[in-house]
């Protein structure tokens, strides 16, 4: 199944990565470390969850912008039922609970009254931050959480693996599984490639992309948990900073494996979080870090179209034969 | 060639390709000064790629174009329009809110072009008039032409094309399909006074007695060539058949040998079928053991009764009975689900996708099948398309290759394995060997005598001599509407000019 093409391209990623790390070890040994590391790790989670759900958006062929504004609704919503006493799993399932709901309005909107994608999830993106606001009137939210153990959910450890880098793992075996070895997955990369010959085919196309509408949502509601117990409160901006990373990421992926998946998201977000990562190191200031997501963004797709990507590959042929 | 007077137009030794499709093979074709000349061929036989040619939207690949006396490239439409040549193309694209004067001088509204020049509505009009009282017709230029009638719209068109003073060469791309018989007259009177003034007319048409009625001479196309040229005085005297020129008798083909069995149980029956606009009272029984072929130009409503079939489009009146029970399917996925498959009519974009494997594709259609408990089985996937591979002889037989990579011929065969692994009980081919090239053509016949062993199947074509060729029981439609009922009688020439003409002629 593996195809020859398929290990020259994860040959290629991972000689990138190496390079990249290599380039950031020289300027600061303490990129190794293990505690670096281990910090990129967890930041690779956050960003990682919210790109995967995105992908199977992606993987449709449509847009969601709103993830991030549902993030931040799902984060008070999260912080609120802590604060008022409910127990860990309840306050988890009903951040998780708001981020399908918007991914069903937002997929019904789409699939089923034939919206445009970019323009409705603008809008629910921005009708999501304004309920965020009605818990606390925008004051952040931390009551409880010593007691309620969702720090837990950023300190502890399963199997030696930190527990957001562990809850990665998880979600993208069952990701993995649900794209690349169901028929639903089948479903979703047919509706997106070919949508008509998807519906002659019996493929519930408009269901689909429902679903992939609710899973967006809900993966990224999951991260915001991790970025809420990393933080020790729950924030109405808490979701800003997951829409550039999270498109990087599977844009990155796409151009470097050819199609959206959910390994290429991975690899993509790896190469975000270790870029974002080492300039942190190298004490290049924060604010900078949207402009250098917002250019790996636009380079990546420049590579995923295919006129590009096609130019690109004659250029490399060329190379290749005069060499 | 035709014409006393000069010729306004030659074009000889065209070449054009498309991937390994000739879609134009060394044509020559010439026009005379105040001539029309009518193009005539079935689709895919090279017309409006020689069209597209000669008004600047494809560059042809070898030949030379000659209008009055010197030669043009034609790399772009600008360079065809400033060569005098102008097309009406077959749904003009009018702006339905501005009036038939405005639509006319579209982009030239001003005499003075400039960012800011105003628009000059009276102006516009009066020469939009002037115009107009060329022709011994009279239309209300001053109407939105959202509120025009068809043959008002045209008109406009063809004002439009004809804006630039330069014009000599005037391209009709099916004028009259949407035109009752009163307005064809007028639209043919404006023809006579262009021709009178000199303009040369190309005109494109499916229906033949108006090559009789306007024409001087007319070309017929076939299979990217063209296979004659004739006045029509002459066609008139020696009887030539233009429908036998369109259409290839002797391609090589070899079809199947035709069932014996008739009667086999029924297991798909429309009665009465109708889709507004689109088909009416369409009836037929498609028996198991036998092909039911239904033969009808493009826009005769062949490929809307196959998805109305398929559940694809909804029919507002009649009955599908499937197996005898009443069915209405509301979705593609019900017709699949009840036993219906469709080999849609453009297998690009209805029927695969094209970045994808055969794997992918083979398995398509029957994702059920393919998994067990919702997660695919590789390895019997696998078994199973390269088992459908050879059975439908893919070549070459990569089943990792994307469609894309494979012949017009081999993507259809690809289409066929897909349906044969959903094991369908009834599968309708629509087109089923458009850019299909002649080896691969026979082996999909043969593949569709060998599916009707087991299951109904018909076959919906353009291609008269395929649907004669392959199937046990022909009718034809024509316009909507079926030309008699499935017979096995019908002959090859009866079923032409059902489908043609819309009679039956012995």
């Amino acid at each position: 199944m593996i195809s020859g093409r398929l290990i020259i391209r994860l040959l290629a990623f991972i000689a990138l990565v190496a390079v990249i790390a290599g380039l950031f070890w020289t300027q600061n040994a303490a990129f190794l470390s293990e505690g670096n590391i281990r910090a990129l790790m967890r930041h690779m989670s956050v960003q990682g969850l919210a790109a995967l759900g995105l992908t199977f958006v992606i993987v449709v062929r449509q847009f969601d912008l709103s993830f991030p504004g549902v993030a931040s609704l799902g984060a008070m919503t999260l912080g609120w039922l802590i604060a008022s006493g409910m127990p860990l799993s309840v306050a988890v399932c009903g951040g998780l609970a708001v981020g399908i709901a918007f991914g069903l309005v937002n997929g019904v909107a789409v699939a089923r009254l034939g919206l445009p994608d970019i323009v409705t999830t603008i809008a629910t993106g921005g009708l999501a931050i304004g309920f965020s606001y009605f818990y606390s009137n925008g004051t952040s939210i931390s009551q409880n959480f010593f007691m309620s153990g969702i720090l837990d959910l950023n300190d502890r450890k399963i199997l030696g693996l930190d527990m957001p880098f562990a809850i990665l793992m998880a979600a993208a075996i069952v990701g993995f599984v649900v794209l690349h070895a169901s028929r639903f997955g089948r479903g979703f990369y047919a509706t997106g490639e070919n949508r008509t010959s998807a519906r002659f085919s019996g493929i519930p196309t408009r269901t689909l992309i429902v679903a992939a509408f609710a899973i967006c949502g809900m993966m990224a509601c999951l991260s915001i948990t991790l970025l809420v117990a990393s933080s020790g409160a729950a924030n109405v901006t808490a979701g800003n900073q997951l829409l550039m990373p999270a498109f990087a990421a599977v844009y990155l992926g796409a151009a470097l494996f050819g199609r959206p998946s959910v390994g290429a998201t991975l690899a993509g977000t790896l190469m975000m979080s270790t870029m974002l990562n080492g300039f942190t190191l190298l004490a290049i200031p924060y604010y900078y870090s949207d402009a250098i997501v917002s250019t790996v963004l636009i380079a990546a797709i420049a590579l995923f179209d295919p006129r590009v990507s096609g130019l690109f590959r004659t250029l490399v042929a060329k190379k290749d034969k005069t060499a | 060639m035709a014409g006393q007077t000069g010729t306004i137009l030659a074009m000889r030794g065209i070449q054009k390709r498309f991937g390994d499709v000739n879609a134009l093979d060394d044509v020559d074709f010439c026009l005379g000064e105040g001539e029309v000349h009518a193009l005539l061929g079935v689709n895919g036989a090279g017309k409006s790629t020689l069209i597209k040619i000669l008004s600047g939207v494809y560059s042809k690949d070898g030949g030379t174009i000659e209008i009055a006396g010197k030669a043009y490239d034609l790399g772009s439409p600008r360079a065809a329009i400033e060569a005098g040549v102008a097309v009406v193309q077959q749904h003009p694209e009018l702006v339905g809110d501005l009036t038939g004067a405005e639509n006319i001088f579209l982009g030239h509204e001003s005499a003075k072009p400039g960012l800011f020049s105003r628009i000059d509505r009276s102006g516009i009009a009066a020469r939009a008039q002037a115009m107009l009282s060329r022709f011994p017709i009279d239309i209300d230029l001053g109407r939105r032409v959202a509120d025009m009638p068809a043959v008002d719209r045209e008109i406009v068109a063809i004002l439009h094309a004809l804006r630039l003073e330069n014009a000599r060469i005037l391209i009709l791309d099916e004028p009259t399909s949407t035109l009752t018989e009163r307005e064809k007259a007028s639209l043919f009177s404006m023809m006579k006074t262009l021709k009178a003034a000199g303009i040369a007319i190309i005109y494109i048409t499916h229906r033949l007695e108006e090559v009789f009625e306007i024409a001087d001479a007319f070309t017929v196309f076939r299979g990217g060539r063209n296979v004659a040229t004739h006045t029509v005085k002459e066609a008139r005297e020696k009887k030539i058949s233009i429908p036998n020129l369109m259409l290839d008798s002797d391609k090589g083909l070899t079809f199947p040998p035709r069932s014996q069995k008739t009667d086999g149980d029924i297991v798909l029956e429309a009665k009465n079928l109708s889709a507004e606009g689109l088909f009416r009272n369409v009836s037929f029984a498609a028996r198991k053991g036998e092909i039911l072929g239904i033969f009808g130009l493009v826009g005769s409503g062949v490929d809307e009764l196959s998805k109305a079939l398929f559940g694809v489009v909804a029919p507002n009146s009649g009955e599908i009975h499937l197996k005898g029970r009443a069915v209405r399917f509301r979705s593609a996925a019900q017709a699949l689900q009840a036993g219906i498959f469709l080999v849609p009519g453009d297998r690009r974009s209805e029927g695969l996708t094209m970045d994808e494997d055969v794997v992918f594709n083979t398995t398509l259609a029957n994702l059920g099948r393919a998994s067990l408990g919702g997660i695919l089985r590789f390895g019997d996937n696998r078994k199973q398309a390269a088992a459908l591979a050879a059975k439908v002889d893919l070549q070459p037989p990569k089943l990792d290759r994307a469609l894309r990579g494979f012949s017009g011929g081999n993507q259809q065969k690809v289409v066929i394995a897909k349906g044969l692994y959903r094991q369908a009980e009834v599968y309708i081919f629509v087109e089923p060997t458009v850019g299909v090239d002649i080896g691969a053509r026979s082996k999909i016949y043969s593949l569709m005598r060998e599916i009707s062993r087991d299951a109904a199947v018909i076959v919906i074509s353009s291609d008269c001599d395929e649907v004669h060729g392959v199937a046990d029981r022909t009718v034809a439609l024509y316009k909507g509407a079926p030309i008699g009922a499935p017979d096995r009688a019908t002959t090859r020439d009866q079923l032409l000019s059902a489908g043609i003409m819309g009679e039956m002629t012995a």
